[in-house]
């Protein structure tokens, strides 16, 4: 048999599982705690806050540390039965149900982007798409081509006279935009003190992108309509040997047909 | 694992440790949605292998601690409603066994519910869900032998509260 150490004591209290259950209720184990001032004043330290310990007789304090580090032993031994819980039922389908709506709120973006993806995808889109296109063209920029007498010089000058305006007004609107966005006072006296030129912030640089672009756009397919329209006319006059209107000759109204 | 298991595969351990920190079965199931929530949020983040459970268990104790912080009380030291813990089900066929464990674990909360909140946090993390003590020292952010000192002081404390609880119930 070892002789009990304070070591020993102390490891039997601060780790139950290495000694065996009974080993603290050993004769000579009980008898160095009665007898040893140093594992009582350990004890004392280690019972935090007990004091009431130490003011009791030595043979009812040494039942307690041996009721108290078997009950330590048993204690450890039985913790892990809190380790998993029944949270009653519908607790995993509420969970589920909380999880599913924050990814509906947090996915829209996503969803968006799928739905977005899933009519690009289809076969018949491009078919859609010009039609679309179509239909915003013409609503944007009127119909040049109705009611009109169907002469080159008439589509130029109805072309003229339809877009004329609208690309004056967005000139307008783009100059009026570009006063608003004009720097302020400071950066006005920035100006006068040279000949110092503004970048025009993006949005406006875009817009005019966008606008000379859809000018070009315009007058090009104009530019080819009344082409191929003067063409046409000059190859179905040819054999009739009819001559080409004479250079002054004021234009017809454009915007009336000739019935 | 599809979210769906891993919430009922681990709806148990979440649920337990939220009820350590809420000590009430409502609280904690409020609780623990709010980890499964946050840990929903994260998903793109979870650790693998052996870095998932400390991981789980630090989410689930910050939420704690940010969940109590809300509610503006730190749950004082009351004995657990027995008719309460003893609705949990137990493992055991027995109706007997049953019983006695129910009641096992009632007194075991009761008295976790004593510790102050380190110590009860050490007990919970070590000896409820058998994390290494390196671990919970991090989870809590102390230093090791901080851990190392309150998870014995905690252990014996806890059984002193077991054994008086048990004395006064009338237990031998």
């Amino acid at each position: 048999m070892t002789r009990i150490t304070c070591d020993h004591v102390r490891a039997a209290v601060l780790d139950p599982a290495t000694v065996p259950g009974d080993w603290i209720r050993r004769p000579d184990a009980v008898a160095h705690i009665q007898q040893c001032p140093a594992c009582r004043d350990w004890l004392e330290a280690f019972a935090a806050g007990e004091q009431a310990w130490a003011a009791e007789p030595a043979d009812r304090f040494v039942a307690q540390v041996i009721a108290r580090t078997a009950g330590v032993e048993a204690v450890v031994r039985d913790l892990p039965l809190l380790a998993d819980m029944d949270p009653g039922p519908g607790f995993a389908e509420r969970v589920l149900m909380a999880t599913s709506s924050k990814a509906a709120t947090e996915g829209w973006r996503t969803r968006v982007a799928g739905a977005w993806w899933a009519i690009v995808r289809r076969p018949r889109f491009a078919w859609e798409a010009a039609y679309v296109a179509t239909v915003c063209w013409v609503l944007v920029f009127g119909n040049p081509v109705g009611a009109i007498d169907w002469s080159a010089t008439n589509i130029r000058a109805v072309a003229r006279e339809r877009l004329g305006p609208p690309v004056n007004d967005l000139r307008a609107d783009l100059e009026s935009w570009r006063v608003r966005l004009a720097p302020g006072p400071a950066a006005q006296a920035g100006e006068a003190a040279g000949p110092q030129v503004e970048p025009a912030p993006p949005v406006v640089r875009v817009w005019e992108a966008a606008t000379s672009w859809l000018r070009g756009l315009t007058a090009s397919v104009v530019n080819a309509i009344a082409l191929a329209w003067e063409r046409v006319t000059s190859w179905s006059e040819q054999p009739a040997g009819g001559l080409p209107a004479p250079p002054g000759e004021p234009p017809a109204d454009p915007a009336r047909s000739p019935q | 694992m599809a979210w769906e298991a891993f919430v009922h595969q681990f709806q148990g351990r979440v649920f337990a440790l939220a009820y350590s920190y809420a000590g009430d079965r409502e609280d904690a199931r409020d609780l623990a949605q709010e980890i499964f929530v946050r840990l929903y949020e994260a998903r793109g983040q979870w650790p693998s292998g052996d870095e998932f459970l400390p991981w789980l268990f630090r989410v689930a104790r910050n939420r704690s601690v940010d969940y109590l912080r809300r509610r503006s009380v730190r749950r004082p030291a009351s004995i657990a409603d027995d008719a309460e813990i003893a609705g949990i089900p137990d493992p055991a066929p027995g109706a007997e066994a049953q019983a006695i464990a129910s009641d096992r674990r009632s007194l075991l909360h009761a008295a976790l519910r004593g510790l102050s909140a380190i110590n009860r946090e050490i007990v919970v993390l070590r000896d409820v869900h058998g994390l290494p003590i390196q671990q919970v020292a991090s989870i809590l952010g102390v230093p090791l032998g901080t851990v190392k000192s309150r998870a014995s002081r905690a252990r014996v404390e806890l059984a002193a509260r077991v054994l008086a609880l048990s004395r006064g119930r009338g237990e031998a």
